[in-house]
């Protein structure tokens, strides 16, 4: 039964209660969108974030070319004072204190798991320097605000966020038929209107109805003609920084056929096209399996997956009940399944388990101290090394389908390696006192397992307290939930 | 299906084997050989590194970036000064080169193109496995690959066991308790950890850990010399991939000390080091070059150069037939450039990774064309570039 607390949260910390109706104790936390933990000072919004993210390009990109021509050392130099100046190396770091933050010292960790999964579903992979600046305010502001919405209003929001529309080249979706197509411009800079389906594709694949929605090549352009013109206006000063508009004179003419649907000329059918997406029964489907991946086995099956579904039908979407209804199936299914943990996940579940006397993520006082223009000390800047150390950055993903919520993609030597260096390394984010505390891992053992005297045993082997952690949290038990 | 010689030797082990001939003995006799990949992230500029002779128009197209004191190849081509690792192989009749080459992929995304390079497919993402990967799945040859990175890259995914190097910070754990977790891995029927531990456990003894006061023990160059320890024992892998970053150079391209030229070095000297360490290996050896994409021709106003087309691969080792500029030059000229700006491909790069494998891995060229390449119609280079 105590795992159940992993496999939704991240356990629970040494001598803390155990709530007495965990089904109840989860689901409640998912009904609202509480305040941030994080009492920091730099709370921006994405679209402050924006004016770091245009200071870097537009220095980098106008000025540093024509100015370092011939001079790599130079911008070299010059490439590292901008980084400080425009704070790239101290923002992602921020951002991570905020949502480890919400796991591990907030009071609604399994909203936490939650936000985590919807980061990862709709992905804003490591390009144009977003990762530098915007991407974990668009998870805050974007994802984690809609979190105690309808799907519908995530997606839309989602889909037409100003990263979301950089990261998939929306802004480089022109109808080749388009008023903008016949300007004289495009002729001389040769820059012809072109459509871009990149978007288009990853909305349908990644983001609402999957493969298994059965679309052609054909819908996914239809759809990316709806989504012409969707993009920041670019000017010199701003370098596409500016809020995401709908720019009637890139947007393709004529009516489009998504699906067998036809959608007028303009505006008003993104929303429209979104809403039908999302009401496909292959979009709930595959979210609902998503979300069962996630939270209790690499393959879930249909019996796991109906009662999610039929809460999305009843409610519409609503994901506080969506929500409800997979932390119920997990609790169902909690001791016949037990789920691999993705590294993030077990590095926080790593963390709350040992117990409150640790010093991460780095204290507000500590980031408060940073300031413009000066160079990131080491400590500030590493959460950003560990996520990246261990694999699972949430702003730096590869691809813009995220992470794998599939074990055998989180196995690799390196990756073990990995999780053994930094059991240890959480140990050593214990003040002295717990260190020195020879109680404290029977006290973590009798907190989260149902097995702790064969656990204690195994554990007991080891000659010191740091080697019980690398142990502790790298037996089976500890690396599933 | 019809089965060639070479085939029969590796690709029906599981077949003899259960047919009750005598394996191990039979395999012994064949010659272990490695094929290691160097990827090139952010668009190789071929023409930067292989530049060709005499062709004025290319000249003034890259007025600011030309490449000066060039290393003349043959005829037609010079090689970048800065590229005395692979020059050494080119004199010892050990280096080649394949240009005006890519891999199908003419969208200028390093994203798509990045995973196409990987999978070896047409379509962005819609592959999960790596053309390495399916290959040495077609061989039947587990636990033979070594990534030099933290996850497991694309391009090895298809095949269990494979291992990875990339060294962390600090020592690992004593061996007690290295066997500990070991056993609870195999008490608890946790394979995939168990083999993962087995791998670990390994190292523990080999010390290849890097420690802590070792710097540079991510660089290339420093897993180059690892790579070849691991690669040169008879029961070591026979793959080895290698990533490079930072070919995308829009700006300060540079001349022989720009940004490109960096990266280009740190290919060097991958390639020179793992000559080195190789020692009599190297001869069983082949080592290639995979890049999304080439760069334009026309550098641009920041003295760099955009998303192009054609590129070249490096190949280096004592599989190779002799040194040489494998290429059908499509030329230069505004007709015979890709859209007008990039040089054109004629060579299929997959065609030469294909001939690659099928010398490495002791493959037919049709079965890998059929079983890892899905039957596109590639071209068997095996007799042009490779020794049988």
């Amino acid at each position: 039964m105590k795992n159940f607390f992993r496999k939704v949260a991240f356990g629970l910390k040494p001598g803390e209660q155990q709530p007495s109706d965990p089904l109840t104790w989860a689901q409640k936390q998912v009904e609202t969108i509480p305040e941030l933990n994080w009492k920091g000072k730099y709370i921006f919004s994405e679209k402050e974030m924006r004016k770091y993210w245009i200071k870097q390009r537009v220095t980098e990109q106008t000025t540093f070319r024509k100015k370092f021509k011939n001079d790599p050392e130079g911008l070299r130099i010059a490439e590292k004072q901008l980084d400080n100046d425009s704070g790239r190396k101290f923002w992602p770091n921020n951002e991570i204190c905020m949502r480890h933050a919400e796991g591990v010292r907030g009071n609604n960790p399994v909203l936490a798991k939650l936000w985590y999964f919807w980061t990862n579903h709709f992905t804003i992979s490591d390009t144009q320097s977003l990762a530098g600046f915007s991407t974990g305010a668009y998870q805050r502001e974007f994802i984690r605000a809609n979190m105690d919405k309808n799907f519908e209003t995530m997606a839309i929001e989602g889909t037409i966020a100003w990263p979301m529309i950089m990261h998939l080249d929306n802004k480089d979706n022109i109808g080749p038929k388009s008023e903008s197509a016949r300007q004289e411009w495009r002729r001389k800079e040769k820059r012809p209107a072109t459509l871009n389906e990149n978007h288009a594709r990853e909305l349908m694949e990644l983001h609402t109805i999957s493969p298994a929605g059965g679309y052609s090549q054909e819908d996914v352009q239809e759809l990316a003609k709806i989504m012409t013109g969707w993009r920041p206006k670019w000017t010199k000063r701003s370098d596409q920084g500016t809020d995401i508009r709908f720019m009637s004179d890139r947007h393709e003419p004529g009516k489009k056929t998504v699906l067998g649907k036809t959608y007028k000329y303009g505006r008003k059918s993104l929303k429209i096209v979104i809403k039908d997406l999302v009401n496909h029964p292959s979009c709930r489907e595959f979210i609902a399996t998503k979300l069962c991946r996630y939270f209790i086995t690499d393959n879930p099956t249909k019996q796991m997956i109906a009662p999610v579904i039929k809460a999305w039908e009843q409610s519409d979407g609503y994901l506080p009940e969506v929500h409800k209804a997979v932390i119920k199936v997990a609790f169902e299914y909690n001791d016949k399944y037990k789920k691999f943990q993705n590294p993030e996940n077990w590095w926080l579940q790593t963390i709350n388990m040992s117990g409150a006397s640790y010093a991460y993520p780095v204290p507000e006082k500590k980031m408060d101290r940073f300031k413009l223009g000066y160079l990131v000390s080491q400590e500030l800047r590493e959460p950003d090394w560990l996520l990246e150390d261990i694999g699972c950055h949430p702003y730096r993903s590869k691809q813009p389908n995220g992470y794998s919520d599939i074990s055998s993609d989180w196995l690799s030597t390196e990756l073990v390696i990995r999780r053994l260096m930094y059991a240890k390394r959480a140990f050593h984010t214990y003040k002295l006192n717990d260190q020195i505390d020879d109680t404290i891992h029977e006290k973590i053992i009798r907190t989260n397992f149902d097995n702790p005297d064969k656990i204690l045993k195994i554990v007991s082997k080891a000659k010191s307290n740091e080697e019980k952690h690398m142990i502790l949290f790298n037996l089976p038990e500890a690396l599933r939930a | 299906m019809k089965i060639s010689r070479r085939d029969f030797l590796k690709g029906s082990a599981t077949t003899l084997f259960l047919a009750g001939f005598n394996l191990p003995a039979f395999a012994a006799t064949s010659k272990k050989k490695n094929l290691v990949v160097i990827m090139l992230r952010g668009g190789m500029d071929g023409l930067c590194a292989v530049p060709v002779i005499g062709d004025k128009n290319f000249e003034k197209k890259r007025k600011s970036i030309l490449i000066e004191n060039t290393i003349k190849l043959n005829s037609d081509f010079a090689l970048h000064p800065r590229l005395k690792g692979f020059n050494d192989c080119w004199s010892e009749n050990t280096g080649s080169i394949v240009h005006a080459t890519s891999i199908p992929y003419t969208q200028r995304s390093h994203f798509e193109g990045q995973n196409l390079m990987e999978s070896g497919g047409r379509v962005a993402y819609q592959e999960k496995t790596g053309w390495v990967g399916r290959a040495l799945k077609l061989a039947k040859l587990q636990g033979d690959g070594l990534a030099l990175s933290l996850p497991m890259p694309l391009l090895l995914r298809g095949v269990p066991k494979n291992n990875n190097y990339f060294p962390a910070d600090g020592k690992l754990p004593r061996e007690e308790t290295l066997e500990l977790l070991r056993s609870i891995y195999a008490e608890s029927s946790e394979d995939e950890l168990l083999e993962m531990m087995n791998y670990i456990k390994r190292r523990k003894n080999e010390q290849m850990m890097g420690g802590t006061s070792n710097r540079g023990k991510r660089k290339n160059k420093n897993l180059a010399k690892q790579a070849a320890v691991y690669l040169r024992k008879a029961n070591g892998p026979r793959v080895a991939v290698f990533e490079v970053n930072g070919f995308d150079t829009h700006a300060a391209q540079g001349g022989v000390d720009g940004t490109h030229t960096k990266c280009l070095v740190e290919m060097d000297d991958i390639i020179k080091n793992l000559k080195t360490n190789l020692k009599e290996a190297y001869n069983d050896t082949i080592i290639l070059t995979v890049t999304e994409f080439g760069r334009t021709i026309k550098q641009n106003g920041g003295n760099g150069t955009e998303h192009g087309y054609g590129t070249a691969i490096f190949m280096a080792g004592g599989l190779l037939k002799k040194s040489q500029v494998y290429t059908d030059w499509p030329g230069l000229k505004r007709k015979e450039l890709y859209d007008g700006r990039d040089l054109n491909a004629t060579i299929d790069a997959r065609s030469v990774y294909a001939s690659a494998m099928s010398t490495v891995f002791n493959l037919d060229f049709k079965r890998i064309e059929k079983e890892v390449f899905w039957g596109e119609n590639l071209l068997d280079l095996s007799d042009k570039l490779f020794k049988a």
